[in-house]
């Protein structure tokens, strides 16, 4: 086995890791199985759902198509390093006000799906948004409330 | 008693969704979410052949594997059974993609070793993967009674439909066709066992946990009171997410390893072990006079089940439904017929039944409206089932709660809104423009449809609950209902505290546990806000009652008279106030249990809807477009305004894919489902997302507790017939087969031509 393990150091919502990592494992894997952030899910495991949505420097990426041994010195974002305590984020305060989730599975990937567009500190518009969740399903189809969540944490062009 | 001005009600206000905090913070624990110490984690083989004996299995090899810790085969699982004709594990595997043999493993990686190293020989048989293959004499039987369940169809019937048919100046008939398309809830079946001595405990996600159980004791032959079930947050059922083997499974590798054991399906396996909707074939008529009166309906629906028939005989009932009672007609018959074959089993998927019934009936409706030059609408506003009901004399006995699927008529609705949904949304759609828009040159076509529905209304089985004061002065509404993500525990709750007379922020809400839950249906069928909530209604008024003579005594008056609930507490007449925290602490814990049978001895509970779609066709691509839809609905006394709207529009966009995606493809060659994944079975995305108007009729419900009527299904039933209607509208080009893809609306356009 010890040929099948590397070690890797990376940071994740703020905090240094080191870890030997099998290597058959995922980003999602090492979120879920060894660093206990279950926020990130295994809609798929084949990128095609988007529940698994981190973002890794600063980009939206589908966690379950990243081997965790490439993530060597690159910082991860995950929807347990958004709030800070009960302080929550503006996108996690407007998916509760506009009711922006159902059962839930696929909102954690929305959330973080859209916080590159938040990070951007610009307003955008309606289509972005559709553009920059394009790749996130949500089988409760809560789109709309998911539209509505996002402006209303981003704000949008005034044409948007 | 309880007084009504003390502080403005909940229901009727969107409440925030109970559980939505947990969800955006990421720490609501979903069943995969969970890890036990020195868990186990299982996979499964799964079968190649669409239909085979199993003659031997040889896993020596498999588990020689250091890390593999046991191997379930149909040799080593005893007689249990799931489900009537699904053991636990069986010698005969009847689809691509059946259970054979489940590994439990220290890791997944190794677990799936393991599977390669497993050696099965088989003796193939033929197979079918259609209905019609399947319904051919002498061809396989996939199960020993034969490939018709029950050896043919249920018939239910009133009036004499002959005679209906002989009164009709004018009989339309034809043929339509659903997909069987697959719920695909974004969180995969999972489920972690944990056997510790004599006890089982079980995490799945669940609709009834008590039903599970039940399943679970009987399955495994364990005595119910040594098993616990545990319905974690749950990532989408849409009525799908029980009937399977999974927790069986888990449970049987847990009780033989003595560890815990975690079986998560994965997407491929959720696709093909799960359960999808029933595809239809259905043949329809009805018969007209002139004048546009309907004289006679007759539809007859086969389904097709697949391999195991789980819920089908609700579900073909259910597809009549429509057929026998949403016009107004003395003389109606359907016949409902479920077939097996050699493909991914059929089950409960929102509306079960419905969609694929009025899809027939109300694309039907439309070419009856041609053929007498009467306008859609008006056809449907002049045949509607009005309030009193269809007619007929009551076959019911009196004292008998009515079904909510009624067959005689001479029994009116409780409420019924219909008529005012046709012409809500009409007026929201702009259906007087609908001769000025359509455009006779270009390659867009524009055009408007609508169609109507009739579901039941609410009333399920026996609800339980069990309302307490504490002693720190927050309530407890305990029930054993699961939410499934729809909401339900919060318009419970917000009636529950209505009824009291107090916030909503101080009662709790204690579900999902069988060990301290009582009894509860499964959220099914869009029983549960009418059926737990009439529960919870009962429950918190006889509370009420306990805790004013409680506080009658605390305060030290001789009766009850002029004491009344504030949001803190008691109050009297003259003053005297005991806080909620006090009389706990004085009176001791103050509870009541209720249960309630829901429904009406001398009304039909159902709920009701009108649905309109303007749409764009692109005739070179076959590309439709949603401009824009309204669904009215008629669903009683809306609880939660917010989160209702969220139930219609996510409905509506869920069965686009319904109407224009979705579909499981399966090879007849070989019997392998061809697009098990999201990708190739594709869904709606954000992307076509279109601008849906909901509108609620103004309707109170006189048997539904306040007021409310069934709604999580109901968005589902009328988008498929509408989009068809409109598509007719637009191209003059009518499409009996769903799903509409841009490659089956050119096929279609094509053939006009």
């Amino acid at each position: 086995m010890e040929n099948n393990v590397t070690q890797v150091a990376f940071k994740i919502n703020g905090k240094e890791h080191t870890l030997d990592i099998d290597n058959r494992f995922t980003l999602l894997d090492i979120l879920r199985d060894k660093l206990n952030l279950t926020g990130a899910k295994k809609g798929c495991d084949l990128g095609e759902c988007g529940a698994c949505t981190v973002t890794l420097d600063g980009k939206a990426v589908n966690s379950c198509q990243i081997l965790a041994v490439k993530i060597a010195s690159s910082e991860i974002k995950t929807i347990e390093g958004l709030n800070q305590g009960n302080i929550l984020h503006p996108l996690q305060i407007s998916f509760i006000e506009n009711d922006g989730g159902q059962c839930g599975y696929c909102t954690p990937g929305f959330i973080m799906g859209a916080y590159p567009l938040f990070e951007s500190r610009r307003n955008v518009s309606v289509e972005e948004i559709r553009l920059a969740l394009a790749g996130n399903l949500c089988r409760c189809n809560a789109y709309g409330a998911i539209i509505d969540s996002v402006v209303g944490a981003i704000g949008i062009k005034a044409d948007g | 008693m309880v007084d009504q001005n003390a502080h403005p009600p909940s229901v009727g206000t969107s409440f925030q969704r109970v559980d939505l905090r947990d969800k955006v913070l990421g720490i609501a624990k979903y069943t995969a979410d969970l890890s036990l110490p020195d868990m186990l984690h299982a996979r499964v083989l799964r079968s190649p052949h669409p239909h085979a004996n199993i003659l031997s299995i040889d896993v020596q090899p498999a588990l020689n594997m250091v890390g593999v810790h046991d191997i379930l085969t149909p040799f080593n699982v005893g007689e249990g059974k799931v489900a009537p004709d699904v053991p636990i594990l069986d010698t005969k595997v009847r689809f691509v993609g059946d259970e054979i043999a489940v590994v439990a493993a220290v890791n997944v990686y190794e677990a799936d070793a393991a599977i390669d190293l497993i050696k099965v020989s088989y003796e193939v048989l033929p197979f079918s993967t259609n209905m019609d293959t399947s319904m051919k004499k002498g061809n396989p039987k996939i199960h020993t009674q034969g490939n018709v369940v029950n050896g043919g169809p249920i018939v239910e019937a009133r009036g004499n439909v002959e005679e209906g048919f002989d009164q009709a100046d004018y009989i339309v008939e034809d043929s339509f066709t659903t997909p069987g398309h697959h719920p695909a809830s974004l969180e995969p079946r999972a489920a972690l066992a944990s056997w510790d001595g004599t006890r089982l405990t079980m995490w799945k996600p669940s609709r009834g946990i008590h039903a599970d159980k039940a399943i679970l004791a009987s399955a495994l032959d364990v005595n119910p009171n040594n098993i616990t079930v545990i319905g974690p947050v749950m990532g989408g059922g849409y009525g799908s997410k029980d009937e399977t083997r999974t927790s069986v499974l888990a449970a049987l590798l847990s009780m033989r390893t003595g560890r815990p054991v975690k079986l998560e399906l994965s997407r491929e396996e959720e696709f093909l072990a799960g359960r999808r909707r029933h595809s239809t074939f259905t043949k329809i008529k009805m018969g007209v006079k002139k004048d546009g009166t309907v004289t006679a309906v007759h539809a007859k629906t086969v389904m097709d089940t697949g391999a195991y028939l789980s819920s089908g005989p609700g579900v073909v009932r259910r597809a009549g439904q429509g057929a026998l009672y949403l016009y107004r007609c003395p003389n109606v018959k359907y016949e409902g017929q479920i077939v097996y074959t050699n493909t991914p089993t059929a089950g409960s998927y929102r509306a079960l039944g419905a969609p694929q019934g009025h899809f027939a009936l109300e694309s039907l409706s439309d070419q009856v409206a041609d053929k007498l030059s009467i306008d859609p609408l008006k056809f449907r506003l002049m045949n509607h089932v009005g309030p009193e009901g269809q007619p007929g004399e009551r076959t019911t006995p009196k004292n008998q709660i009515i079904d909510t699927q009624p067959v005689e008529g001479g029994i009116p609705f409780s409420s019924n809104e219909l008529r005012q949904c046709l012409i809500l949304g009409a007026d929201a759609i702009g259906w007087e423009r609908r001769d000025q828009i359509q455009t006779p040159t270009g390659f867009i076509k524009r055009g408007i449809g609508m169609s109507m529905f009739i579901y039941r209304g609410g009333p399920g089985g026996q609800s339980k609950a069990k309302m307490s004061l504490d002693e720190d002065g927050f309530f407890t509404l305990n029930v054993g209902f699961m939410d499934v993500g729809e909401g339900s525990s919060t318009v419970v709750l917000q009636m529950a505290a209505d009824t009291l007379g107090v916030l909503p922020q101080i009662v709790r809400l204690n579900s999902g546990n069988t060990d301290n839950t009582p009894q509860s249906p499964m959220t099914a069928g869009s029983t549960l806000t009418f059926s737990a909530g009439q529960a919870a209604v009962r429950a918190a008024n006889q509370l009420a009652q306990i805790v004013i003579e409680a506080a009658s005594e605390v305060i030290g008056l001789t009766d009850t008279e002029g004491l009344y609930i504030t949001p803190e507490g008691v109050c009297s007449a003259r003053g005297d106030e005991v806080n909620f925290t006090d009389l706990a602490k004085k009176s001791g814990l103050l509870k009541t249990t209720v249960s309630v049978t829901p429904g009406s001895r001398d009304y039909i509970v159902n709920s009701f809807g009108a649905h309109f779609a303007e749409i764009e066709v692109d005739i070179e691509t076959g590309y439709v477009k949603v401009i824009k839809y309204v669904a009215a609905h008629d669903s009683g006394t809306i609880i939660n305004p917010r989160m209702a709207e969220s139930q219609v529009r996510g409905g509506i966009s869920q069965m686009m894919g319904f109407t224009f995606l979705e579909d499981m493809e399966i090879d007849d060659l070989s019997g392998v489902t061809l697009n098990a994944s999201f990708l190739e079975h594709k869904s709606p995305t954000i992307m076509e997302y279109p601008e849906i108007e909901v509108i609620f009729a103004d309707s109170i419900d006189p048997v539904g507790p306040f007021g409310a009527k069934s709604l999580g299904e109901t968005p589902c039933i009328a988008p498929a017939p509408t989009i068809a209607n409109a598509l007719y509208h637009a191209t003059g080009v009518r499409l009996n087969h769903l799903p509409f893809t841009p490659d089956n609306v050119l096929t279609a356009l094509r053939k006009l031509r």
